[in-house]
């Protein structure tokens, strides 16, 4: 019997869990801001000088935009600081490729990472210089 | 050989008509065309209990929920270089029918939408309203070059790439 309520308890849980706001988790997180999904699929080399243009056009589109740290974790910007419009938003578009460290919320949800920007620490600008590697992505120019 | 393979795509995406109400596959890795039942919510929302009316009527990032719970974020509609919020916002709330394709790369999942619907028997559009709206905000034809190309001639880019 015990079982039986320990598994329906796991369960409601789950399903509460599943279903309603994410809990989230402080971090301080530095990375490029990317396209998220040229970086996802990989159509293209998606880093640096080389997809700058290519990620403002995706950005400009309303392809969500991300953050790619060190380790290859890859943040969707859902917040910056007070703003809460995520499509096109304009402080993200002036951010575009740059490198930043941001203090934030993570919230993980069925294998994404979100992220909602408290504030950003530091800006060192675009600094991954990969034009002269990759030439400009994706039409050459 | 990448190259080539992106080339296409992008072409598809800007020239090419598509087959009626049903999604292509673009070549994507480990790529799944799909066709689910699910309900259109603002993920700023789900995740944090921010909700504005509408979804943010078109300013935020938009998913769907599936019937297992399941919180889809769409990253991308049938136009070049676009996402889908402007598809998917005037279902805020509604379930929809959506057609497009999984794939999945660097250990994620990621859906594109190319055909959508009300569920269970509304019309189907094209994943394309991006691009209508591009067209109405700039003063163009839709099935003009210069909206085509709207990348190019999106004056907020043109500004960033000027500085």
């Amino acid at each position: 019997m015990k079982s039986l309520f320990a598994t329906i308890f796991g369960a409601l849980l789950a399903l509460a869990l599943s279903a309603g706001s994410a809990a989230a988790a402080r971090v301080t997180i530095t990375g490029e801001v990317i396209d998220s999904w040229c970086y996802l699929t990989e159509i293209m080399y998606p880093l640096g000088t080389a997809h700058r243009q290519c990620a403002l056009w995706c950005a400009a589109g309303g392809i969500p935009a991300a953050i790619v740290d060190d380790d290859g974790q890859v943040y969707i910007i859902l917040k910056i600081e007070t703003d809460s419009v995520n499509v096109a938003n304009p402080t993200i578009l002036d951010l575009q490729t740059n490198r930043i460290t941001v203090e934030g919320d993570t919230f993980e949800r069925d294998g994404i990472t979100y992220l909602t920007i408290a504030r950003v620490i530091e800006n060192e600008g675009i600094v991954n210089l990969t034009a002269d590697k990759y030439g400009i992505q994706p039409f050459g120019e | 050989m990448k190259r080539f393979l992106l080339l296409g795509v992008f072409a598809t995406l800007i020239y090419a008509p598509v087959a009626a109400n049903a999604a292509q596959p673009w070549g994507l890795n480990d790529e799944e065309i799909v066709r689910f039942d699910a309900t259109v919510v603002d993920l700023l929302c789900e995740l944090t209990g921010d909700c504005p009316e509408n979804c943010g009527d078109g300013k935020r990032q938009l998913g769907l929920i599936d019937g297992s719970g399941k919180l889809i974020p769409v990253f991308k509609n049938v136009v070049a270089f676009a996402g889908a919020a402007a598809e998917l916002i005037g279902f805020c709330g509604k379930t929809v029918t959506a057609d497009g394709l999984f794939s999945t790369n660097r250990g994620t999942t990621i859906f594109s939408l190319q055909f959508v619907r009300e569920a269970p028997d509304g019309k189907w559009r094209k994943a394309n309203r991006f691009l209508i709206k591009w067209a109405e905000d700039n003063g163009v034809a839709v099935d003009s070059n210069a909206a085509k190309t709207w990348f190019r001639n999106d004056p907020r880019v043109k500004a960033l790439i000027a500085k």
